[in-house]
């Protein structure tokens, strides 16, 4: 039930710990992230939202959208239009770099839309134990997952996507 | 061990398609043939139409053999269509013996197929198909039938003579069958007597057997020519002539039979043959039938005809096919781009002029690709029409008011996908016209109208658009009212100026409707904006056109396809736009002073008429443009609005295929979608509508 590379003592006593109060520890429920940077921080997103992972490329600028919005690009044939993750979680913007990438993911009903991201870290599995609350309530991270020494943001992904779409 | 007799590989290859084809005939006669044994023993009438079907499967068998040069087979399928034909004809008899020989003939075709390339068994099949040929021809009767049967017809015996051998054999089995014949007549002008005559066949057909159709004796005048259907049904006389709408057609019995009439049974014993082809998966849910307007088949002896020329489509294969020719266009694009800067350098001049020539057949022939497949998709808009037709009808009723609808231009085409996303926005404006358009039976009186309202809808093509105007002759559309509903809801100052057309423009803003109430039948007054939207998203436009007390015009234009279209591409504020060629008018280079100015408007003056110009660097809040006093204004326009889209500068023409574009934010005012030009970065797609109509940015609904 610990993340996959199992530490020591801690893990132990957490899974024993588990299995007394919860006869169905077997069936654990392990979350799937991916876990990438925004301004040297680490943020996560559950895997099963994830499309693809595509590097940076040219990103044509829409006219008449929020500023979150950066522009379309296309892939193999689909337009797509990408979201600057940092701008939409308020933090200051930055010039993209080699290491950055594009997130594409699945949003409600079928749409799909790109999240510019400074770069991808990793893939990880971590189980509910791991998650704590997230510092607020009206943000978009919705939770805090403890991972060696730090806290990774699990993004809200329905509302970051929900881009306010007035301001046209 | 079989000894294979040695053959070269044409031969083999062709002993394959004789096989194959042989096959597909043989396992039409299996299927057939076994519903014959059901009917056979039954003991009831057989269907005309089976036996023809198989009649003419074992011909077609004996020629393909005969083709081949497969003897066995050639002789075998002979001697069944002996039998076939004259079981057609009533030479032999459904119970005679023969019939079941056919069943055995069956199998051994069955078997000199597999037989085929191997000599011994062939030879083997051989000598069996000559013992069984010998037994169909000892099987074999002769047709003793009595002359003079039709004695008790009251019919011209000119007529009788007239009959083919087997419509004679269907006159007999359906007097045997105790129906009633009748005679319709009808006389035709020469100029148009098949027009008349298939009309009358067709109000004939569905109520019984139709014998026959001959040229009837008569005193018919000079332009005339007079036809005689002989008819077997179930009915009565004075029944089919209730059916027959045609003036100074007679209906009159020949023989009474002992029918009653059943409950609207179709066919005298000719049941509904499906004109479905024979593989069976055409039954997928969203298969679109590509047969030309009109095209069903009818029950009775005709309904094989329709079977060939129409194959069932799953539309997501159209849409497949439609996709693959968009990508080809696109990288033929890039290839032009490629061969361009392959014959600019010196080093590949040579190597790039050959490409070129190769390029321009690959051209050609794409364009002509996709033209085809453009037209596999185009749909005649009857369906549409057909269903409003049908709501139009309920709701008359549920409103109770007089109103005659009229439908011109059904068979104009557009492309499926338009199509489908058609009848919404159509549905809703007819309802409107119906529900609030047009006045209650004493208001027109009282206004002079005639008390019977007319809704029509026609539908034509204009250059590259199809054009759908739904006019109703009502009270027109109160500009006052509406105008009051416009300062009501906020989105017209008290005292702000507006020209009638934009005052009708009202219309479409959302929460703007000029009925009070809310009826059960149309709703809210939110129907127009989603019109609108729904057409704005196909790349169409949608105007009113009204007149106070006369009635009002709603008009929609689409573009005929949505899938591959011309574009101009234009440059401002540094960045690259494609505007769909079929909403462009003309190009013109100006000067910054040739801009003039009305109010907060910019104009231009088009030989002498003021043209709107909007700048699209600025309408797109894009960084201003050079400092040159240079600009160029594309004229923009669908049906009869236009405007002028100032840009920097021009960057050709190019095949776009407009994709949607996919993500958070929903609809982009002005940007229909986007496309790719070859090179990676998308290109955005202008929606012209959003420039026509919008008026100021104040326009927003509140």
């Amino acid at each position: 039930m610990s993340e996959t590379a199992t530490s020591a003592a801690g893990g132990w006593e957490a899974l024993a710990r588990s299995a007394a109060v919860r006869p169905d520890a077997a069936a654990e429920y392990l979350q799937q992230l991916l876990i990438f940077e925004l301004d040297g921080a680490a943020y996560g997103l559950p895997v099963e939202r994830v499309r693809e992972i595509v590097r940076i490329r040219p990103i044509t600028p829409v006219p008449r959208v929020p500023e979150d919005v950066t522009g379309v690009i296309s892939l193999r044939g689909e337009i797509v239009q990408v979201v600057d993750l940092r701008r939409r979680l308020g933090l200051t913007a930055s010039e993209t770099t080699r290491a950055s990438r594009i997130v594409v993911v699945h949003g409600g009903d079928e749409s799909i839309a790109g999240l510019l991201v400074d770069a991808v870290r990793v893939v990880l599995s971590v189980s509910d134990e791991l998650l704590r609350q997230a510092p607020s309530e009206t943000g978009a991270v919705e939770a805090l997952c403890v991972h060696q020494d730090e806290f990774v943001s699990l993004v809200d992904l329905d509302r970051v996507l929900a881009v306010d779409a007035d301001d046209q | 061990m079989a000894k294979r007799r040695t053959r070269s590989r044409a031969g083999r290859k062709a002993d394959q398609e004789f096989v194959s084809e042989a096959e597909e005939i043989l396992e039409r006669m299996r299927l057939d043939l076994a519903d014959l044994s059901e009917q056979r023993a039954a003991g009831g009438n057989v269907e005309p139409e089976l036996v023809n079907r198989l009649f003419r499967s074992a011909h077609s068998l004996k020629g393909l053999a005969g083709l081949f040069g497969f003897e066995p087979v050639t002789d075998l399928a002979h001697h069944v269509e002996d039998v076939l034909d004259g079981l057609r004809l009533g030479r032999i008899d459904m119970q005679s013996p023969a019939v079941a020989l056919i069943d055995r003939a069956v199998a051994l075709f069955g078997t000199l197929l597999a037989a085929v390339g191997d000599t011994e068994a062939m030879e083997a099949a051989g000598a069996r198909v000559l013992e069984l040929v010998q037994e169909i021809d000892a099987a074999k009767q002769a047709p003793a039938e009595p002359v003079g049967e039709f004695d008790t017809l009251d019919i011209d015996p000119s007529l009788l003579r007239a009959l083919t051998e087997y419509e004679e054999h269907r006159l007999r089995e359906n007097v045997r069958g105790g129906r009633h014949i009748l005679l319709a007549e009808a006389s035709f002008p020469l100029t148009s007597f098949d027009d008349g005559l298939s009309e009358l066949s067709g109000s004939i057909r569905d109520l019984g057997e139709v014998l026959s159709t001959l040229p009837a004796p008569g005193d018919a005048c000079q332009s005339e020519i007079r036809f005689s259907l002989l008819l077997a049904t179930e009915l009565t006389a004075e029944e089919v002539a209730a059916h027959v709408e045609l003036p100074g057609a007679t209906v009159r019995s020949v023989l009474a039979g002992t029918s009653t009439p059943a409950a609207a049974a179709p066919g005298a014993g000719v049941p509904e043959q499906a004109s479905a082809p024979v593989k069976a998966d055409s039954a997928a849910p969203g298969t679109s039938e590509t047969t030309p307007a009109g095209g069903e088949a009818h029950a009775g002896v005709e309904s094989l005809k329709s079977i060939s020329g129409t194959v069932r489509v799953d539309i997501r294969k159209l849409d497949e096919l439609m996709n693959l020719v968009g990508e080809l266009v696109i990288q033929r694009g890039a290839l032009g781009d490629l061969v361009s800067r392959l014959m600019r350098e010196a080093a590949t001049a040579r190597a790039g002029r050959d490409f070129a020539k190769v390029h321009k057949a690959l051209d050609r022939k794409l364009r002509e690709l996709q033209s085809a497949v453009l037209e596999v998709r185009m749909v005649p808009l009857r369906q549409v029409f057909e269903k409003v037709s049908r709501v139009v009808r309920r709701l008359r009723l549920d409103l109770q008011k007089d109103v005659r609808f009229e439908l011109r231009g059904a068979d104009t085409e557009l492309d499926k996908l338009i199509v489908e996303d058609l009848v919404d926005p159509l549905m809703h404006i007819v309802r409107n016209a119906l529900d609030h358009a047009i006045e209650p039976l004493e208001e027109r009186v009282a206004a002079g109208k005639d008390p019977e309202g007319c809704i029509q809808i026609e539908a034509f093509q204009r250059g590259n658009h199809v054009v759908i105007a739904v006019s109703d002759d009502g009270r027109g559309i109160d500009l006052d009212a509406l105008r009051a509903k416009g300062e009501a809801c906020g989105i017209v100052a008290p005292n702000e100026s507006l020209s009638d057309r934009e005052v009708l423009d009202l219309i479409f803003v959302p929460g703007v409707s000029t009925k009070t109430e809310v009826t059960e039948t149309s709703g809210r007054g939110v129907g127009m904006d989603v019109v609108r939207h729904n057409l704005t998203r196909l790349g169409g436009v949608v105007e009113v056109d009204s007149t106070p007390g006369r009635g009002a015009t709603i008009s929609m234009t689409l573009p005929i396809t949505l899938a591959i279209v011309q574009s101009l591409i234009v440059v401002a504020g540094d960045q690259r736009f494609a505007i769909p060629l079929t909403a462009v008018h003309e190009t013109l280079q100006i000067e910054s002073s040739d801009v003039q100015r009305s109010e907060d408007r910019e104009l231009l003056n088009l030989r002498g008429t003021p043209l709107l110009l909007r700048n699209l660097a600025r309408e797109f809040d894009m960084p201003a443009e050079r400092a040159d006093s240079r600009s160029f204004v594309v004229v923009i326009g669908m049906g009869d609005a236009r405007v002028g889209l100032q840009v920097d500068r021009l960057d050709g023409q190019q095949d776009t295929v407009i994709k949607p574009i996919q993500g958070p934010i929903q609809a982009i005012r002005g940007i229909a979608g986007a496309t790719e030009l070859g090179d990676q970065d998308p290109v955005l797609v202008l929606d012209v509508s959003a420039f026509l109509s919008d008026g100021p940015a104040r326009r927003e609904a509140a």
